[in-house]
């Protein structure tokens, strides 16, 4: 019994070894590969939002009685303040939007979203910025940012945080802190209320969505 | 030993038993080590919900590491290779998974006013969004699966059933 149970636990160590090493290398060969010493929440912990109200599944169930979705709401906003972002509504983002400048790149949104939900959609015009992989898109959309005089970035909505991150690296990138808002309604509340949305690449002319 | 435990003894150490055992558990482990090596960047940030770790390099390890793991574990559960080393890794990564769900389902059901069985989350195990309960269900399975495979003979249909043949 002891030497079997030595064997297995023996085994069990071999085959946990040669597992971190495929596993270190398929992470170094994946063109998807995480960095390892990056931290990719900045301004913060490695600790998510907390399981209240703030989460986008539970929230699902508890809209019925009113309550989950003002209070994420309030959270968030309150989030984007700590972090030193200025939160804007759906209203100013639609102004934003319908502003003559946008036209010209001195307003810019920024769609803080992986390449598979910005290509399913994304607001007309907005710039990609994965910030998991800023290497892919910075030199893009780092000197528009520059010489935008306002910087709308979003991601899903709801819960998502990748805006607010998106937001703080293209700061440390350069980008002036006060130039930058996030829309914290985000995707989810622009097709929600009917508004245009650009599928596939930027300008791709391809559209859906638009309520009469 | 009466006759019912006699045969509940012989079916747990029948081969096919621990064949089929071996199979689902390898296929389950490979499909959801797949799911979450495409989006890292997903497993990243569900992990993170978890509130496990305060070092990011942690964290980036963790997520990286363990979708390649499992879909090794697995592979080597379906070719029938260091069964029994595989299956107590398994059930050494699934007693902290299940752990740690039923830990943020209480989180959540502390924070809503909700059945605990209608809490509904991306636990991160590579199937997206699940009922809290199913999932609690499945793991108890997949560990009684790995006991099963570490205590059970099963050696048929193996290219090597033993990797270390002698301690």
């Amino acid at each position: 019994m002891g030497r079997e149970l030595k064997r297995v636990l023996l085994e069990a160590l071999v085959v946990a070894a040669v597992g971190l090493a495929v596993a270190l290398l398929a992470n170094l060969v994946s063109p998807r590969g995480l960095s390892l010493t990056r931290n990719y929440f900045p301004s913060g912990s490695t600790h998510g939002k907390t399981d209240g109200s703030a989460n986008s599944n539970v929230t699902a169930v508890v809209t019925a009685t009113n309550w989950g979705g003002q209070l994420a709401r309030e959270s968030v906003a309150a989030r984007l303040k700590e972090k030193g972002l200025q939160p804007i509504d759906f209203g100013e983002a639609m102004e934003l939007f319908r502003d003559p400048q946008y036209a010209v790149d001195l307003i810019v949104f920024i769609d803080a979203r992986d390449d598979r939900h910005y290509a399913e959609g994304h607001i007309p015009g907005a710039y990609q910025f994965d910030r998991y992989y800023p290497e892919k898109h910075l030199p893009a959309v780092l000197p528009v940012c520059l010489s935008a005089t306002k910087i709308v970035v979003y991601c899903t909505g709801g819960d998502c945080e990748d805006s607010e991150f998106a937001a703080l690296t293209l700061k440390d990138a350069g980008a002036p802190l006060e130039r930058i808002v996030v829309y914290a309604g985000g995707m989810t509340e622009w097709a929600a209320k009917g508004l245009p949305v650009e599928t596939g690449e930027r300008k791709s002319g391809a559209m859906r969505g638009a309520k009469p | 030993m009466n006759d019912r435990t006699n045969f509940v003894l012989r079916l747990l150490y029948h081969d096919m038993v621990a064949f089929v055992a071996r199979w689902i558990l390898g296929g389950v482990f490979v499909y959801q080590g797949l799911s979450k090596a495409v989006h890292p960047v997903d497993f990243l940030k569900i992990l993170r919900e978890y509130h496990i770790v305060e070092s990011h390099i942690v964290l980036n390890l963790i997520a990286a590491a363990l979708p390649w793991f499992e879909i090794l574990c697995g592979s080597l559960l379906l070719s029938g290779i260091a069964v029994r080393g595989s299956a107590l890794l398994l059930i050494g990564m699934l007693v902290p998974f299940t752990i740690g769900v039923l830990s943020r389902a209480m989180a959540i059901q502390a924070a809503n006013p909700i059945p605990f069985c209608a809490i509904r989350f991306d636990c991160g195990c590579g199937a997206g969004e699940v009922i809290v309960c199913h999932k609690l269900l499945e793991n108890s399975f997949l560990i009684l699966l790995s006991l099963l495979l570490l205590i059970g003979r099963g050696r048929r249909w193996c290219l090597q059933y033993d990797f270390v043949k002698s301690a």
